[in-house]
């Protein structure tokens, strides 16, 4: 390993651990500990990765995942960011976005091309002639994006749990640290985390800049691992910042905690930003922060000769820790007058560096063997921090490193509401206004020494602590202060060269250059350069580059960078795997406890909601079709049972459940005997059908109430909203899931109740429409003789926990008459044969009763119900509407008013094109209206139907429905009910069963 | 062979000049004030001045050129709507689409993917199964298609959508496509600004003067502006503009959310939409996916993210595509849909004269940006609503005429 | 996310609730023009401020009103209908 240096206390890797991987089909070691990167860049490669547009060659920048400059993949897992993601045994790694592999990649064609793909050039060019856009698309859509997804490969699960802490401390660097014992001290549980391996934030990798931190960082873990009160979590990233604290903590392998907090400590520290030259993104150019993590936690040497670009003590603090490691340090350049003049620039001057105060790095220059920097162009500068290249010098090296400045890592910070504004003194933005329950310290507060960063950890715990009422009324200490001395930041180290390639933000390879012409386009404020140049849209998101691009923009508008603004801080602060977001996805499915029952009798299910209902009863060696008329069949002729349990079921009780009743529905009930139901239809404030079902009366103010599967839980809502609006005295329960319900129907019904039941089913004692309570198989049941399809029949609601026994009892009391199990199919179809309306399907979500031939439900006259008002405007309306005759109407068959549901038969016998649901009514080239339900009716041996038609169209009335590839079908209206028009079925003619009329034995 | 580019490359200084004039102070007076400088209000701009004359207008925006639901939509265009107004009219859109790149002489990226609304149960297929009729009827390009052809069109796709709720059927509508939104806004706006009108950002509008039911003047943080003819055109920000003018709306704000992923190699052509999954997703020339679902489930004028949205979205996007478990999702964000209660605009004049309103425009806005334009742009200059929007019309709400769009705005409600 | 105080149940997750709409009173049917009707049944007011607004706990089926924010979406308070209701009516 050409880089890689001798063990050091404090080192990440394990050298005991030797990994093997390859690497652009190169076989590669390093150790456990390190990152992808680190083991590369100690084996001596440079050339790590390809940029976005120009694929220029790139290298370790930030490392500290603040560029995606190392973007690998190793087979399906895509997208890996190099850096910071650890090193295993038998990756096969390779670059991203590259043609041809890394090193030859075919795409660096663009680099020489870059003078022609200036900002936006896509904008401008590619459009014209636009026939060849989609050619052109395709190419710019392949040379774009980074890593390939692998379709057929699984789903990947993570789990997701919550997590709840008194205080959550985000970063584990000396004030995150001291933040968390000192809240955890005050009797708080903290949760702490920090998305590195280890903790200790700078105190891992920039020692010397802490200023005599020997042993703090000992001392600090120590507080914390003597703290029972403190979870610390590593390799954890605070994601974002929601609403009431709530903060995913995203884990690197184990997927996310969500973690509701009571405060937060935004200890996030600063992110080193970058000088802007030409350049400045060649393999070997870095941030002084990245070589140190290099050599302090891999033990990796980052160059062997190199320049500093300095503007702060830190820089000097780098140029210490490379000379310990052997690298030959040619030139400080520091960008600032009067240079450095801490204790720290005295031992660089005195380990004999050449210093160059007020000089900045002009260019770099590429190696002549290799990719990567071999010499660095270091220029004076004016007075008005303007390089006169005139001047300038040239100094060789194999590394570049960048030490000028720090942007505050405040995304959770400005995610939460704090406003933040920028210190002059500073050059950075610091909180200006916190919001409730979060607070700052450290570098993110701008306070830069390491005991003042301790201190100010101190104070932030304990106010946090305080903040959900955890420690005494003792002082906090006191808001260390801001930093005071020369500022840890250049307000602007940005250098421009005459032949461009500066570069501000290396995701997006946007250079100084492109900010500017984006400017002189009209894209003059942070935002539109944002959108126009793309600057911060990389997959970085602007960590790198936000901070130079609002102070170029700023300086381009003669702003200040408060005026500028800046780009709005947006979940997530690191990706996040949509499979750690997704956990493990569960699908809720609801059954009726008869359910093992249909699937033993190969019922196929279909879904109603989270319901699983039988849509039809498989029949061996038969189809669909004929299992479904088979069903059909044995309702008409013998007698049915389908599990109706799904239905919405509601008591309603109380001195006032009439008045309720009433006021809900659009009939009247008043003089509903007790023992009786009727049909009950519900609409909204405008009107419009909302759900039907039947109310039955068990006494004078004990009300049974069903509704629609889907529509029960919003009605019962409602029902319980009015009661309190309205003052009423009754209460509403709602019984559907507590009740199971079956419906037994067809000429043999009563024969099959009979045998189960004491209660007298006569005629007399029990009419059509009427209700009773009893035992039906030895179970306390409520029995209605009411159906959907048009057969003498009775719907049993038992108690849940009974319904498979009386499910049971009725399929073998019935066996002898013949009983099948029919589902939804064929039920649809025997209520299509009486003309019955369905919610939802034959009604959408603007119609009326009137339309829907339910007009004879509603009582306008009477005192008060939910719709009634806007009903009678419509009713006003369509009296109108007639007054003025039908040249007016624009009959597009969906404007209320004019269309009314008609039963149609088709002409041809069933023999032609079927038309569907929905298929359209047309008439003149006009659509007239629409199918709503259709389906063969063997009883009556044609197609029938509903369907919306114009309202004025009479029984036999022609019209043509329009069915798959636009053939013209005829129909003809006919009267409802189709089959058995006088209801006597239901009705029952004695204990005399009817004959079933037509169709095949 | 893109020719334009050769410029970039033989000049010394770049060559492209500015696409919108440095801004300068308010005039007293303008023929007419558009509030809102996103894609509807520049597109209007644009049409009353090439199509009228009518260059005397300033565009007042409180925040920068498309920084409303221009700048954060996820740019599908279609006209697979339900009712045959609806389906007029944003047929109408895309046919002025496909020729904007060309007559802004600006690449918007119009791309035209296929569009697919998945079905998940009966009810779904009957509503893909009359969309696509009334599609057909008024000659838009639209078809219900069986799983097969779904997967065939988009391989990728598992069609037993991790088992709950399998894909029945579809709506598949080819003239679907997707566009680089805010080049839409810039692309009008220059247009607009070449002739004349004048666009003012960082302009708030805190007041409009009313005598005698007709408009007078506008207030604003820069100066006050008479005028006699007032567009509003901020969508989200509707109900306090309307406030201004005393005028009742419909209108309640809900955000909605949206979020990229990082960017990927090209495997995705289609743009995928389900209903019953919440959640609808396209891959941009970028190669990130760009995903939304469902409106947040409550009122607020906040364009703050939520957990459960990216949750909800990543399980969903896993259930059609279980092999992105290791894709990550960048950035999340909001914008505030004004909603109706038919889920269709609410466009034209208003009992306020010379007070006209382009609004109501939920999850559906981007789609219709040029035809809102244009048929705005009419009303303003003739005080008479082109046939084309009367549907639309704030009347109808009073007068019980609510079109029966509801079943066709994709996922966003 | 958010958290919502039932005023039976006390804070819990908002996904466990059901948002009702503002709290708005119904005029008279029979008094109301046709106009002030329809006014009711359709017009909202949309714009960002404090409401008072109906909100259902799903959990437990209680309804109650919360006063919140619309633009900063903070909730001032929450309590059973009728309670403050009627202090209002009480006191004018």
């Amino acid at each position: 390993m050409a880089r890689r240096l001798a063990p050091r206390g404090g080192e990440w890797i394990d050298r005991n651990r030797p990994l093997e991987f390859s690497f652009e089909g190169k076989k590669h070691t390093g150790f456990a500990g390190d990152t992808i990167s680190s083991a590369l860049w100690a084996s001596g490669r440079r050339l790590l990765g390809r940029s976005f547009k120009y694929h220029r060659p790139r290298g370790v920048f930030s490392f500290a995942d603040h560029d995606v400059n190392v973007m690998v993949q190793d087979r399906a897992l895509l997208n890996i960011r190099a850096d910071v993601t650890p090193l295993e045994g038998g990756q096969k790694l390779k670059a991203v976005n590259t043609v041809g592999g890394l090193k030859m990649d075919l795409g660096q064609v663009n680099n020489r091309l870059a003078r022609f793909l200036p900002v936006g050039f896509y904008y401008k060019s590619f459009h014209k002639p636009a026939k060849l856009f989609p050619y052109y698309e395709r190419l710019i859509r392949s040379a774009a994006g980074l890593g390939s997804v692998t379709p057929g490969e699984g789903r990947r699960h993570w789990g997701k749990g919550y997590g709840f802490a008194d205080v959550l401390v985000v970063g584990a660097g000396p004030s995150g640290l001291a933040a968390a014992s000192a809240a955890g001290e005050a009797g708080a549980k903290v949760v702490l985390v920090d998305e590195n391996a280890r903790p200790g934030g700078t105190l891992t990798y920039a020692e010397n800049a802490s200023g005599g931190a020997d042993g703090m960082l000992a001392d600090l873990l120590e507080r914390i691992e003597n703290n029972p009160n403190v979870d610390f979590r590593a390799d954890t990233v605070a994601s974002a910042h929601f609403e009431e604290h709530w903060v995913p903590l995203v884990h690197r392998e184990h997927g996310m905690t969500k973690l509701r907090a009571g405060s937060v400590v935004v200890a996030g520290g600063a992110m080193e930003q970058p000088a802007v030259f030409r350049n400045n993104d060649m393999p070997g150019v870095m941030l002084g922060s990245a070589a140190q993590r290099l050599i302090h936690r891999y033990a990796v040497k980052p160059f062997d000769r190199g320049v500093v670009l300095a503007a702060n003590s830190d820089a000097y603090g780098v140029v210490l820790d490379l000379l310990k490691a052997g690298v030959e340090v040619a030139a400080v350049a520091d960008l600032r007058h009067e240079g450095e003049q801490s204790e720290l620039g005295d031992a660089v001057r005195e380990a004999g560096v050449r210093v160059h105060t007020g000089h900045c790095v002009y260019e770099a220059k590429a190696a002549k063997k290799g990719a990567g920097v071999g010499g660095a162009v270091i220029a004076p500068l004016d007075v008005q921090n303007n390089a006169v290249p005139s001047r300038a010098f040239e100094v060789g090296c194999d590394g570049i490193c960048m030490s000028v400045g720090w942007a505050a890592n405040a995304a959770l910070l400005a995610q939460s509401g704090c406003r933040l504004g920028y210190s002059e003194d500073l050059h950075q933005f610091v909180p200006a206004e916190l919001a409730d329950g979060i607070f700052a310290a450290g570098r993110v507060n701008g306070v830069y020494r390491a005991e003042d960063k301790v201190r100010d950890g101190e104070r932030a715990g304990t106010l946090a602590a305080r903040h959900v009422g955890k420690g005494g009324a003792a002082d906090a200490p006191a808001e260390a202060p801001r930093h005071a001395g020369p500022a840890p930041s250049h307000p602007y180290p940005v250098y421009d060269h005459p032949e461009g390639m500066a570069f501000v933000d290396l995701d997006e390879d946007v250079q100084l250059k492109d900010i500017k012409n984006s400017i002189q386009e009209g894209f003059d404020s942070i935002a539109l350069v944002n959108r126009f140049a793309t600057l911060g849209m990389g997959p970085s998101q602007g960590k790198h580059s936000n901070t130079n691009g609002i102070r170029i923009v700023a300086r381009l508008m003669t702003k200040t960078i408060e005026e500028t603004g800046t780009i709005t801080s947006r979940p997530f602060f690191h990706p996040v795997p949509m499979g750690v977001l997704a956990g493990r996805s569960f699908h809720p499915a609801r059954r009726t406890p008869m359910h093992r029952r249909h699937e033993e009798r190969g019922a196929v299910f279909m879904r109603a909601g989270d319901w699983f209902r039988p849509e039809y009863y498989a029949a061996p060696g038969r189809g669909r079709e004929e299992a479904i008329l088979g069903e059909v069949r044995a309702v008409r002729r013998g007698v049915g049972l389908i599990d109706v349990g799904t239905l919405g079921k509601l008591e309603v009780a109380g001195p006032d459940a009439l008045e309720l009743v009433e006021r809900i529905c659009t009939g009247r009930f008043a003089k509903l005997k007790v023992g009786m139901t009727r049909y009950a239809l519900m609409t909204d404030e405008a009107g419009t059908i909302t759900d039907d079902g039947v109310c039955a009366r068990l006494s004078d103010d004990h009300f049974y109430l069903t509704a629609t599967t889907s529509g029960v839980d919003a009605l019962y809502r409602e029902m319980t909203r009015w009661v309190k609006v309205w003052g009423l005295d009754a209460e509403v329960t709602n019984y559907s899931n507590a009740f199971a319900a079956m419906n037994l129907a067809g000429p043999r019904s009563r024969g099959v109740l009979s045998v189960l039941t004491g209660l007298d089913l006569s005629e007399e004692a029990f009419p059509y429409l009427g209700v009773r309570e009893g035992a039906v198989a030895g179970v306390p049941a409520r029995v209605m003789r009411v159906g959907f399809v048009g057969e003498l029949g009775y719907e049993v609601h038992v108690p849940a926990d009974a319904g498979l026994h009386v499910w049971d009892a009725f399929t073998e009391a019935g066996e002898a008459s013949g009983i099948r199990p029919f589902g939804v199919e064929a039920q649809r179809r025997l209520r299509l044969e009486k003309g019955h309306v369905i919610v939802g399907q034959d009604t959408d979500g603007l119609t009326n009763p009137w339309e829907a031939n339910l007009g004879w439900a509603v009582k306008l006259d009477k005192p008060f119900f939910i719709g009634q008002r806007t009903l009678k405007i419509l009713e006003k309306k369509g009296g109108e509407e007639e007054q003025r005759g039908g040249e007016d109407r624009r009959l597009i068959g969906q404007r209320t008013g004019d269309r009314k549901l008609a039963g149609f038969a088709l002409l041809d016998g069933g023999e032609g094109p079927r038309p569907k649901e929905c298929h359209l009514v047309i008439e003149d080239g006009e659509i007239i209206g629409r199918v709503t339900s259709i389906a063969h009716s063997e009883a009556l041996g044609k197609v029938i139907g509903l369907a919306f038609l114009p309202a004025d169209r009479t029984v036999g009335s022609r019209f043509q429905i329009r069915a798959d590839g636009g053939a013209l079908v005829d129909a003809e209206v006919v009267k409802v009910p189709f089959y058995d028009p006088d209801n006597s079925r239901q009705k029952g003619a004695g204990q005399r069963e009817m004959t079933y009329q037509g169709g095949k034995a | 062979m893109p020719y334009r580019l050769i410029k970039y490359g033989l000049s010394s200084k770049h060559p492209d000049k500015r696409m919108f004039r440095e801004p300068s102070g308010l005039k007293e007076s303008y023929e007419a004030v558009i509030i809102g400088a996103g894609g509807h209000g520049l597109a209007a701009a644009y049409y009353l001045a090439r199509d009228y004359g009518i260059t005397d207008v300033a565009v007042l925006e409180k925040g920068y050129i498309g920084a409303g639901g221009t700048g954060r939509n996820t740019a599908i265009i279609r006209s697979n709507y339900l009712t045959p107004e609806g389906v007029r009219f944003y047929d109408e859109s895309i046919r002025l689409f496909k020729d904007l790149s060309n007559d802004f002489d600006l690449n918007l990226f119009y791309s035209e993917r296929g569009h697919f609304t998945l079905a998940h149960s009966d009810s779904s297929i009957r509503t893909m199964r009359w969309r696509a009729e009334v599609n057909k009827h008024m000659g838009v390009d639209s078809e219900y298609v069986e799983p097969e052809d779904v997967k065939a069109a988009c391989p990728p796709i598992d069609l037993t959508c991790g088992g709950d709720a399998p894909i029945m059927g579809a709506l598949y509508h080819p003239p679907g496509a997707i566009a680089r939104h805010d080049a839409v806004a810039w692309g009008y706006g220059a247009g607009a600004d070449e002739r004349g009108v004048e666009i003012h950002q960082g302009t708030e509008v805190t007041g409009i003067d009313v005598k005698s039911d007709r408009v007078v003047g506008v207030r604003t943080n820069k100066g006050y502006v008479k005028t006699e003819k007032v567009l509003s055109a901020v969508a989200g920000w509707t109900p306090s503009i309307a406030d201004m003018v005393g005028l009742r709306t419909p209108l309640t704000v809900r955000p909605l959310q949206a979020c990229v992923t990082e960017p990927l190699k090209p495997f995705l052509d289609k743009i995928m939409v389900s209903g019953s999954l919440h959640v609808y997703v396209s891959q941009s020339s970028r190669g990130e996916l760009v995903m939304g679902g469902s409106t947040d489930p409550y009122e607020l004028n906040s364009m703050r993210s939520t957990l459960e949205f990216a949750e909800g979205l990543s399980g969903h996007m896993l259930d059609l595509f279980p092999f992105l478990s290791n894709v990550k999702i960048l950035r999340v964000w909001a914008g505030l849909c004004d909603m109706t209660p038919d889920f269709a605009p609410i466009m034209g004049r208003t009992p306020v004269d010379g007070f006209y309103i382009d609004a109501g425009w939920g999850t559906w806005g981007f789609k219709a940006t040029p035809v809102s334009g244009k048929t705005m742009a009419q009303t303003v200059a003739t005080d008479k609503e082109p046939e084309l929007i009367d549907a639309f019309r704030l009347s109808r709400f009073e007068d019980l005429e609510l079109t029966g769009e509801k079943g066709a705005a994709s996922v966003g409600h | 996310m958010k958290i919502l105080n039932c005023p039976i149940n006390g804070p819990r997750p908002v996904q466990e609730f059901v948002f009702g709409g503002e709290l708005r009173e119904m005029p008279d049917p029979d008094a109301a023009t046709d106009a002030e009707w329809t006014d009711y049944v359709y017009n909202r007011n949309g714009s960002p401020g404090p409401r008072r607004e109906w909100w259902y706990h799903l959990a437990s089926g209680t309804w109650f009103i919360a006063e919140r924010d619309t633009g900063t979406n903070d909730v001032k308070k929450t309590y059973l209908y009728g309670d403050e209701i009627r202090d209002e009516v009480e006191h004018g």
